[in-house]
């Protein structure tokens, strides 16, 4: 499997969606004194390593706990967006400039944020505040072809799987709900969820495999003047 | 109508001008040919040649000039200027080929509406995907989408209501189409006069087709209204994520055949079809297109009904191998009819290669082969041979230009 597509993305902005999310993870995990760490894989169907899914962990005991929430940059780079997909603590901003030298209109009238970025080149408007967790599909009025997500979650740690299909954090021993999440995962949400306690050892390991193989990844290399 | 039309095309300049600083996306290209041809001449010259360059263009050709732009009106409001030159030996100068405005308010609950008013292609073509409703696989289009692009357009409005599910976790889009329109009388006398053509040329609306006084086609204009009533058409849409679109359209142009202009005489053409296709795109730059079409056009003189079927199917097969694109492509097509000499029958097949390479942003070189063999009711009668196949080799230089050209 490869990474969502259309991440052809300008450095600055990778760089500041993906090094802001181990850090808040990282912030959220540093507070318990006992700590093991949790390995979340995910596979398809036929055992290969399933990158990019996002994986949030939440408490099912103890005090409520939170993630910091971040300032994260979602750029718009050749008529994508870049990241395409970015989670992020609930309380959140999230920038997004177009770097294109065409316009853009960014929508999204998911039920977790609905809002909309007048025609825009550059970088005329504030971030946008997240609030309410749950899944924001954006997408741009004039070009069909331009899709992200970003997952807002109330979950204190959150990631993606890397390459490897594997994600990672510390976390204090303690019973744990385990989320998965990706747009082309075609499975039903609470085929998605794992219970698990993490005990005594400094080491807990959860594998998912899945039962249907994800949708296909979107087609690269398509040339801009097309319409969609 | 036609003065309207390009006043409404130069008010369209004039906004675009005013609002330049306003997010004005503009585009100009030169696209030159060197061609090779031992067809017979075509349509715009008289001729029943099936491809755009006879024997006689053989040599350093024009293929189009053109300029294109975009200017946002307000936020949910868009126009859109199409002009090109196709260099018929100065027989049609500056031509608007699409002219329209477009409303397009943002998607509400999944559901999104858009409405184009003005001078445009109804929803048919799945090949001619790129600006200026160029094909990005061929220079020349398929039998069926070079008819379009001869003689028919949507001159009135199109609403189309797509449900996103593509943005609210499902795998499918989908859409229904409506259009209302006018001036399209004439749609037809191309397909019953010449039959089908593999060209890339299309005519500016209100243009003509052919020189007056030559026949067969006798500068027909394809964008006439003569009956006042409208024609209509609907058509529905689906698509699997990127990867795959579904097409079907039903087209009346309601003419009455026996309806004649008062001014010239001439009929309408009652034009009807139906088309349906199908686009495949897989990863490695694969794309596969198959498309049908089949209708009819009438007309009506004083106790004559003269009618003629048409079909035409295609297959395109297509790979982007880094900056290059290599393309393939089989038409097939036929014209029946109950006219008197079988007049305009045609029955044919044709087969497209063509290969391009985009050296970069503005600089396209494509070389194609087109090989057409077809049987002509009328061809014989101008003394050419009822079967005959015809040959245009073309390579082409495009230079564009533009605001998203980079």
């Amino acid at each position: 499997m490869r990474p969502p597509a259309r991440v052809s993305c300008s450095r600055s902005a990778t760089l500041v969606g993906r090094a802001l999310l181990p850090l808040s993870a990282l912030l959220a995990a540093a507070l318990p004194a006992v700590a093991a760490t949790l390995v979340v894989r995910v596979q398809t169907p036929d055992g290969h390593a399933l990158p990019g899914a996002v994986v949030t962990v939440h408490p099912l005991e103890g005090p409520p706990r939170h993630a910091t929430p971040v300032r994260a940059v979602m750029d718009q780079v050749n008529r994508s967006f870049a990241p395409d997909l970015l989670v992020i603590p609930a309380g959140s901003t999230v920038e997004f400039p177009n770097s294109d030298s065409v316009s853009h209109q960014i929508y999204s009238f998911s039920p977790a944020k609905r809002f909309q970025l007048p025609l825009y080149r550059g970088k005329p408007y504030p971030p946008v505040h997240f609030e309410q967790p749950g899944v924001v599909t954006l997408g741009c009025n004039i070009h069909d072809e331009m899709l992200a997500y970003l997952l807002v979650t109330d979950a204190p740690w959150y990631g993606r799987t890397g390459d490897g299909g594997s994600w990672s954090a510390e976390v204090p021993h303690g019973h744990y709900r385990v989320e998965l999440w990706h747009p082309r995962l075609r499975e039903d949400e609470s085929d998605l969820r794992r219970e698990l306690t993490v005990g005594d050892a400094d080491r807990a390991e959860l594998t998912v495999r899945l039962s249907r193989s994800p949708q296909p990844a979107p087609l690269t290399g398509r040339p801009h003047s097309w319409d969609y | 109508m036609e003065r309207r039309l390009y006043r409404f095309a130069s008010l369209l300049i004039l906004l675009a001008a005013a609002g330049a600083s306003r997010a004005t996306d503009w585009e100009v290209s030169l696209d030159t040919r060197l061609v090779t041809s031992d067809a017979y001449p075509s349509f715009m010259d008289g001729g029943l040649g099936t491809v755009r360059f006879g024997s006689d263009d053989s040599g350093l050709r024009l293929g189009r000039a053109r300029f294109a732009v975009t200017q946002p009106l307000g936020e949910v409001f868009s126009a859109h200027l199409d002009a090109s030159v196709f260099d018929d030996k100065d027989r049609s100068a500056l031509g608007v080929t699409e002219a329209y405005l477009l409303f397009r308010p943002y998607p509400r609950g999944g559901y999104r509406f858009r409405l184009k008013a003005g001078g445009f292609y109804p929803p048919v073509s799945l090949e001619n995907r790129s600006s200026g409703w160029e094909s990005p696989y061929t220079l020349s289009y398929s039998a069926i989408n070079s008819w379009l692009a001869v003689e028919v357009r949507t001159l009135g409005v199109e609403g189309t209501l797509d449900w996103l599910g593509t943005r609210t976790g499902h795998a499918f889009d989908l859409g229904v189409t409506g259009g209302v329109f006018g001036w399209n009388d004439r749609a037809g006398v191309m397909v019953a006069s010449n039959g089908f053509v593999v060209t890339d040329r299309q005519t500016p609306l209100f243009g003509r087709l052919g020189q007056p006084g030559v026949r067969p086609l006798n500068g027909a204009e394809p964008f006439m209204e003569i009956d006042h009533r409208a024609g209509v058409y609907g058509g529905l849409e689906a698509r699997y994520l990127d990867r795959a679109v579904l097409r079907v359209l039903r087209y009346d142009n309601r003419a009455d055949p026996t309806a004649a202009d008062s001014v010239s005489h001439v009929l309408a053409w009652e034009t009807r079809f139906t088309s349906a296709g199908l686009r495949v795109e897989a990863d490695h730059g694969w794309t596969a297109i198959v498309q049908w079409l089949g209708g009819d056009t009438t007309i009506a003189p004083p106790s004559l009904t003269l009618n003629w079927p048409f079909q035409s199917t295609f297959a395109l097969l297509s790979k982007r191998i880094g900056r290059s694109t290599l393309s393939a492509r089989y038409d097939r097509f036929a014209v029946q009819t109950n006219a008197p000499e079988v007049y305009g029958a045609q029955d044919g097949h044709a087969w497209t290669a063509a290969y391009i390479f985009d050296a970069n942003a503005h600089w396209r070189f494509t070389l194609e082969w087109v090989r057409v063999t077809s049987s002509s009711e009328n061809r014989e009668e101008q003394g050419g041979p009822p079967l005959a196949s015809e040959t245009q080799w073309q390579l082409a230089i495009r230079y564009a230009l533009g605001s998203a050209i980079r």
